[in-house]
Formats: structure tokens, C-alpha cells, sequence
């Protein structure tokens, strides 16, 4: 199934409990065609996260969408002990990662989601990633996997 | 850029123009089987009392959206309060309600007004309360997912920066908590008061790594509350005023918790810069201080915000001030970190126990914990995301 073919219900169905309406839906869309998206202002060519539908720097409502490259570097990084359940998240098994990258195009544009193929005790802040699809509830979830594990870029 | 983009002006004509006149708490308790309504009306008609008025006297009632609390209304049918001309449900965390009060007595909203704190363990903070049949309606919609560091997690997220930024072990972490357990061992209302040791702290279960159990503050049942009315009148009532001197909040943008710009850039930031500039003290002489500690990454960079040392140095700061006799931090041999345990040990009350500590610190009324002389006193409350806030207060 194309990103354009499913419904908006099934799409809201299909990410929850991720909020999806009409300010997200495209960002969710880009998921299903594996593409991370960045809110791209057409007026001044700001990219920015979370998708919103103004222009943060110069009030532009002209904001469509931007795939990013999704690679980037962890910023912020958690193991999780316990935390909100989830189809594929084992807390038993070990700490679940959940990082906050930020992402090559931009100082300061961040996403957040887990990191696949890791070791969680190898992980660190400051190490490059790429991203890495997974599937959720039968549908496309980006998360990021290390590009050099123990690799500290800063 | 207009100037509001760059520094406050230090405008504050609500400057010592309100006083706290009344102070009512409940206490704090991890097993209470007493609703927020319960705790929320004892605490207003203790602190009514306190100030020496009657139902008939308040005419302003502010409350927080606490989950699973009751609004103002309730609280004011409950109470009987029989003429209100302002009420209001601030976000929680406890200075925008304050302020909110404040600014209804400064404006003529209200001429008496009570700001009523409870709070109550939700079913998934403990297993008491998950286990209590009449908290089951408080339990809410679709869980987040754990791809997320949105509320709470982001303080963890944040802690893992923090560390990794400035290069520091978690020891400002285990002294911030150690700290607060001690100072609750003094305070009867705190609902911890078995000593913890840095062994205890460090053999802690991690909850979301790097911060462990004893980083997270302490899901409570009880209630806060305060009177607030024109500092002119406050001089006819029974307690010694204790003036708002000035209060803020602080937001930045972006302020999504996995957006935010850095830890020198943060609502903390704005909330000094206001604060400072409306303030005629600062924390050369401060005789109470009590940074909010929801979490004790929050606290770290309170301590280093407010200026009490440089980014990053909380933990050698607190070490540097310790005191082994007492096992606590004493600024300058003298200075509690919040005497009364925060939010850590004497209970999670998102600020209330913050500013009810300094108001009862400069009435001089705080027991064995109390300062001596205390005149001035500075709270800061909230965290960095979009409920950062603060204070200060004084005495005559």
C-alpha cells in the first residue's frame, strides 16, 4: 500500500498512540514512504521539528515538507528500565535506548526515537547514526542504528 | 529585536504590594486514603484561619489543573466561600497559580485570596494507589509511546546531556538527593524521613538512565494552601507579612523538550534574567533558598543558573559546601537547600512546598529547621521546558 493510498483513519489508526491530524498527517505519510520529513518554510527556507503549520522565524504559512537524510548524532540519550508499553519493547530484556538526534541539516533540529542493533551499555551521547526502519503495528517506524559503534564524535 | 527579546526592564510595580498572610498544609503521605477534595479544603480552611478571616473574606480562590484535582469551583461550593470575583485554573507547578493570585489582588480582581494546592497519587504512580478501588477513575486515556522524552523523560534525556556536556559524574545528583532527605528528617510534614546515604543513592534502581529512583521526586497525597491580600491590609492581620517581592515564569522557543536550544539556553535562563532585574536582592546575603528539585538534574541547574556557581560545577559546588557534621549542603556554612526536603522527601508538590518553605522561614516559624534573622528568601520552581518560574519574598 502506497503512503497515499491509506485512509486518514487508518493512518491516525496506525500510529496511535502518536497524535496524527491535519497539522502531522504528512509527516506520518513520509514514514510510510520511509522518508523522515522535516515542516520546510517555502518563504525562507527554515526547516524545523515538530511539524507545525507556521513558520516559526517569519510567520510564512507557504510550509510543506522536506525529507531529511537522518543522520545525524545523539544529543540526548535514555535507557529505559520501564516506561509505556509498546508491540516489540521488552523491558525485561534489557533497558529499551531512546535517543534524541540531531540531525545533519541543521544545528538544533533534533528527532527522537530508539536505536536498533545496539548494545544499550555501548551507547553514548555524540555518536553518529543513520537511520534505521522498523515496523510497527504493521507499518513503517523510523528509529536510527550507530554508524560506528563506540565512535564518539565530539 | 525588541528589547523584550534581549533583558527585562526590571518594571515590577506589584513589588511588596501583596503579602502572604496565611499558610495551611496538610502534610504529606505516601498511603493517605483522603481524596484531593478532602486535602484541598483542609489545607484553604487552615490557611484561612491562619490569616484570621472567615469564608466571607475570600473572594478569589486559584487552583492548578492538577490531573485528577478538583477545580476552583468545587473547592469554593465546598467551602461555602459565598462571593468570588475571581477564580482560576493555572497549569500546574505551582508559581502560575501563585503569580495568577497575585496579580488578581494587585489588579482588584480580589481583594482575599486563597491559591489551594492538592495533590494526588494517580493509579500508575504507586502501586497503593493502583491498587485503591476509588482512584480508579483517575486513570486516563492511551498510554505515550516510549519513543518519546516528552514530560517527564525529559528530564532524563536532559541529565544524560548535562553529564556528557560538561563531563561530570551524577555526584551533584546523589548530593542533591541526599540533601533533601536530611532537611526532611526536620520537617513534620514531609512524608520521608529515614535517612539516605550516598551508597543508598548509588545502589539505587535506574528508572530511566541516568536518573535512578532517588532522582524523581515522590508521588504524594495532600494539599497546600495560602491567603494573599494587599500588603496595606496585611498589617491588621495576625502573622507577620511576608511580601511577594517579585515573581516570573520563562519560556523560550523552541521549548518541545527534545528542541530546546541547550542547557545555557532554557526557560531557567529567562526566569533568572527577569527575576534579577525586578529584584532588589539577589543571592549575595540570601538567607532561604529553594530550587525546585522534581528532579535533580532541575536542581543542578538552578544552583548554576541562579549563579550560585558556573555551568556544569553544581556537583563540585555542593561538594565544596557540604557539610559532614550535618550531611547536607550549608552555603557558605549557613545557607539550607531547601530546609524543608523538597520535592524528593517531603513530597512531589510541583513548587507548593517551595514557596510554603520560604514563607514560613521568613515568619520565622520553621522550628528547628529555621534560620535565624531570615529576611529573604528566593524560590524557584518548575524545571527547564515551559514551567520554569520564580520568586523572591521578604520580610520587614
Amino acid at each position: 500500500m502506497t503512503p497515499s493510498e491509506l485512509s486518514d483513519g487508518a493512518l491516525v489508526e496506525a500510529y496511535a498512540p502518536l497524535v496524527v491530524d491535519r497539522d502531522t498527517a504528512d509527516f506520518y505519510r513520509g514514514w510510510l514512504a520511509h522518508e523522515l520529513r522535516a515542516s520546510h518554510c517555502t518563504a525562507c527556507g527554515h526547516d524545523f521539528l515538530p511539524p507545525r503549520p507556521v513558520c516559526p522565524k517569519c510567520w510564512s504559512t507557504a510550509v510543506d515538507s522536506v525529507a531529511v537524510s537522518g543522520r545525524g548524532t545523539i544529543f540526548l540519550l535514555i535507557l529505559l528500565h520501564q516506561g509505556p508499553p509498546a508491540p516489540g519493547v521488552d523491558y525485561g530484556a534489557g533497558p529499551y535506548p531512546v535517543a534524541t538526534v540531531e540531525l545533519a541539516e541543521r544545528r538544533g533540529l533534533r528527532f527522537t526515537s530508539t536505536v536498533v542493533d545496539a548494545d544499550p551499555a555501548t551507547l553514548a551521547v555524540g555518536q553518529a547514526v543513520e537511520l534505521a526502519w522498523i515496523e510497527r503495528n504493521g507499518v513503517a517506524f523510523p528509529a536510527f542504528r550507530v554508524i560506528e559503534p563506540g565512535a564518539v564524535a565530539e | 529585536m525588541s528589547p523584550l527579546a534581549s533583558h527585562h526592564s526590571g518594571r515590577n510595580p506589584v513589588k511588596d504590594q501583596v503579602a502572604v498572610v496565611g499558610v495551611g498544609s496538610t502534610g504529606f503521605s505516601r498511603s493517605s486514603d483522603r481524596t484531593a477534595l478532602a486535602n484541598a479544603c483542609d489545607a484553604a480552611i487552615a490557611a484561612i484561619r491562619d490569616a484570621g478571616l472567615t469564608a466571607a473574606d475570600i473572594d478569589g480562590i486559584v487552583m492548578p489543573g492538577e490531573p485528577g484535582g478538583p477545580g476552583p469551583n468545587v473547592v469554593a461550593s465546598a467551602l461555602g466561600l459565598p462571593r468570588v470575583t475571581h477564580f482560576s485554573r493555572p497549569a500546574p507547578v505551582a508559581m502560575f497559580a501563585f503569580t495568577d493570585a497575585v496579580n488578581a489582588v494587585f489588579s482588584g480582581a480580589c481583594e482575599n485570596v486563597v491559591v489551594v494546592y492538592p495533590y494526588m497519587r494517580l493509579p500508575w504512580a504507586s502501586r497503593q494507589a493502583a491498587n485503591d478501588p476509588f482512584r480508579r477513575h483517575l486513570v486516563t486515556g492511551m498510554a505515550a509511546a516510549p519513543e518519546s522524552i516528552a514530560n517527564a523523560a525529559g528530564y532524563a534525556a536532559w541529565a544524560s546531556r548535562y553529564l556528557a556536556e560538561y563531563d561530570v559524574s551524577r555526584d551533584a545528583f546523589a548530593r542533591i538527593a541526599v540533601n533533601m532527605r536530611t532537611n526532611a528528617m526536620r520537617n513534620p510534614l514531609a512524608a520521608i524521613t529515614t535517612p539516605l546515604t550516598f551508597d543508598d543513592y548509588y545502589a539505587a534502581r535506574m528508572i530511566r538512565e541516568p536518573l535512578c529512583m532517588l532522582d524523581m521526586d515522590l508521588p504524594v497525597d495532600g494539599a497546600d494552601a495560602f491567603v494573599l491580600t494587599t500588603a496595606d491590609r496585611a498589617k491588621a492581620l495576625p502573622h507577620r507579612p511576608v511580601l511577594v517581592h517579585a515573581t516570573t515564569v520563562g519560556l523560550v522557543t523552541p521549548n518541545d523538550e527534545d528542541q530546546l536550544p541547550g542547557l545555557d539556553h532554557h526557560g531557567q535562563h529567562v526566569v533568572i534574567d527577569a527575576l534579577r532585574a525586578k529584584s532588589d536582592f539577589w543571592i549575595d546575603g540570601l538567607d532561604v533558598f529553594c530550587p525546585y528539585d522534581g528532579f535533580t538534574v532541575i536542581t543542578a541547574g538552578w544552583i548554576e543558573n541562579v549563579g550560585w556557581c558556573g555551568p556544569g560545577e553544581a556537583g563540585r559546588f555542593l561538594a565544596e559546601h557540604w557539610d559532614d557534621a550535618s550531611n547536607r549542603v550549608l552555603v557558605n556554612g549557613r545557607v539550607q537547600v531547601n530546609p524543608h526536603g523538597g520535592s524528593l522527601s517531603e513530597g512531589a508538590t510541583r513548587g507548593s512546598g517551595h514557596i510554603r518553605e520560604a514563607v514560613v522561614q521568613l515568619r520565622g516559624e520553621a522550628g528547628d529547621r529555621q534560620t535565624p534573622g531570615a529576611k529573604t528568601a528566593l524560590a524557584v520552581t518548575g524545571g527547564f521546558f515551559f514551567n520554569s518560574q520564580g520568586a523572591t519574598f521578604r520580610v520587614d
